[in-house]
């Protein structure tokens, strides 16, 4: 961890970077220029390089900040959830909803286009076929809304391989390219944005009491949290946010999962910083490895799920066993 | 401040076994209840339905004279503390991050800990002898130190109505002693009450002014320590003898023979 001190010039830190990995991002590619090529260009939105920044690199790499901040933020979110530190946001079935949904819209030749709003009904089925059946009458269980999700997740796994196998060869490469998750064709709908924004200030304003959540619920309610409310609006939150990144890039793995870690490693659990924290380093994260994606064997074009796990995952685990090393 | 919680012919089960049945008792300001019953006979069951966590079959608890289900949970969270059996930390955070935890049902909702919320955390700190750990990892601590922070987050909340369950659990004597003699002078100079789930029924005779005792099938016994800790009573509640001798602080128990 760092000292607490330095925690708050790290968020600005974060900030400045994500800021800057844009620009950077809006630089590279297939057709490279030079900084000062880069420079005319962006200020000269009809020209060749400057179509190819504002039309094609600038929405992708932002599109690419938009999805990997929505993941780590509900990744964080689905931790406390299920007091489970292997919780991911696609843990609980949001994303299979969304995949088998937007593979059925693609075997039926449905536009591109309109492959978004597909996954999107698709994970709100999701979303409401485990709250309906994991809410029972009860009391709030974290066990039963797991066991609800994982099952519920393992049905789509199902669903979609059986389309995988049944569909032409031409069409499986794209489909296995959604799955991956890929910011090809992403674009940018100015409602993700408001879904982004709102989240993460509710998600501040929660802050506190994900502490206290993350204690145990009974802990929780003696702390005075009113519980059951608080955790089907995390849970709610959580999915919103993984359904509206889901609808932009496919599910692009990892960066739900590691963010939160690697940030929880350097900042603790204290939701007020870490909240900040994952979410600005999972907007910066994705943008790289989406770079990357691009770049490294540019014409062809990578899955960015692959380059997010080929990177989080030695990070990741170099950065435990160093925290280990020093007692942690 | 202090608070009143009052338990009005309470019925009490888990899983069919009775706990208690008809449970009439006031936990008045200045009081300090034991609680005092053979292992598995429904305390941590009976406590959680003091503190609004389960409901009763029949009866009320009362808190301040309303019925504690209906009051929302921040409210109760500042008049009612409760120290669960277990203290289990999953995710990490520093000693002192988890004892300001106690201060959550006072803040509002944007509000951050102030300089004074610290100083009573840091206090509380040093009252359950954990100076020096204010920034280590929770994770990384014993079974006694886990239970000693989860006290200190208990005093950083101040309640004025205690309820502990087993607090003494993985503690030695010295630290024993130091959780009981701060419950001890928070029921006499801050006219605080305390219910303290024990099986340790000296400390129960050093400490508490008042005794419940559960018996099983829902029978059970309330009243001043002095009346009723007796070899006669507990002979009955755990079912062996024991032998009795005075000390210069009251009657002590031993297992007889």
């Amino acid at each position: 961890m760092i000292p607490t001190t330095l925690r708050r010039s790290l968020i600005f830190l974060l900030l400045l970077l994500s800021v800057g990995s844009i620009f950077f991002a809006s630089a590279s590619g297939s057709v490279s220029m030079g900084w000062q090529e880069w420079f005319t260009a962006i200020q000269d939105s009809g020209s060749r390089h400057g179509e190819l920044i504002w039309r094609l690199r600038l929405p992708r790499a932002m599109a690419a900040w938009v999805v990997g901040s929505m993941l780590a933020m509900s990744g964080c979110l689905m931790q406390v959830l299920l007091r489970n530190p292997l919780a991911d946001p696609y843990v609980l079935g949001v994303s299979g909803g969304a995949a088998f949904a937007t593979l059925l819209g693609m075997v039926f030749g449905i536009a591109v286009a309109y492959l978004p709003w597909l996954a999107i009904l698709g994970a709100l089925v999701s979303i409401l076929i485990v709250f309906g059946l994991a809410r029972g009458a009860g009391p709030w269980s974290g066990t039963r809304l797991l066991l609800t999700g994982v099952v519920t997740a393992s049905g789509w796994a199902a669903l979609i391989s059986l389309i995988l196998s049944l569909s032409p060869d031409n069409s499986l490469r794209g489909m296995l390219f959604w799955l991956m998750g890929d910011l090809s064709y992403a674009t940018l709908p100015l409602w993700s944005l408001v879904v982004l924004g709102g989240s993460f200030i509710l998600t501040l304003g929660l802050a506190r009491s994900l502490n206290v959540l993350a204690m145990g619920e009974t802990t929780a309610r003696l702390l005075g949290e009113p519980t059951r409310h608080m955790l089907w609006l995390v849970y709610l939150l959580a999915s919103v946010l993984t359904a509206t990144a889901v609808s932009i890039a496919g599910s692009i793995g990892f960066v739900g999962l590691i963010v939160p870690h690697l940030m929880r490693l350097l900042v603790g659990s204290d939701h007020r910083i870490l909240i900040p924290a994952a979410t600005l380093f999972g907007g910066l994260f994705l943008v790289l490895s989406d770079t990357l994606a691009r770049t490294v064997l540019s014409p062809q074009q990578l899955p960015v799920g692959v380059v997010t796990a080929i990177l989080g995952v030695p990070l990741f685990l170099l950065l435990l066993n160093r925290a280990k090393l020093k007692g942690v | 401040m202090q608070a009143k919680l009052v338990c009005e012919s309470l019925d009490v089960s888990i899983g069919g076994k009775t706990i208690c049945s008809k449970l009439d008792l006031e936990l008045a300001p200045g009081q300090f209840w034991g609680l005092l019953g053979p292992n598995g006979i429904g305390k941590t069951t009976l406590l959680k339905c003091m503190a609004g966590l389960a409901a009763p079959d029949a009866g009320d608890v009362l808190l301040e004279n309303q019925a504690i289900d209906n009051l929302p949970r921040r409210a109760i969270a500042r008049l009612l503390g409760m120290l669960q059996q277990h203290t289990v930390y999953v995710f990490d955070a520093s000693v002192l991050e988890t004892a300001l935890t106690g201060r959550h049902p006072h803040l509002g909702y944007w509000e951050r800990e102030g300089p004074q919320d610290k100083q009573k955390a840091l206090d509380a700190i040093r009252a359950v002898d954990l100076e020096g750990f204010e920034g280590r990892s929770v994770t990384g601590l014993s079974g006694g130190e886990a239970r000693r922070l989860a006290f200190a987050s208990l005093i950083v909340q101040e309640p004025a109505i205690l309820l502990l369950d087993e607090p003494t659990n993985h503690l030695d004597m010295k630290h024993q002693v130091r959780i009981m003699n701060h419950v001890e002078m928070q029921t006499k100079k801050q006219q605080h009450s305390a219910m303290i789930a024990l099986h340790d029924v000296n400390l129960a005779a050093r400490y508490c002014s008042h005794i419940l005792m559960l018996f099983g099938d829902g029978d059970w016994q309330a009243g001043p320590a002095t009346e009723l800790l007796n070899m006669k009573n507990l002979e009955r509640l755990y079912q062996c003898p024991v032998e009795s001798i005075q000390t210069s602080t009251g009657m002590r128990f031993l297992p007889g023979g």
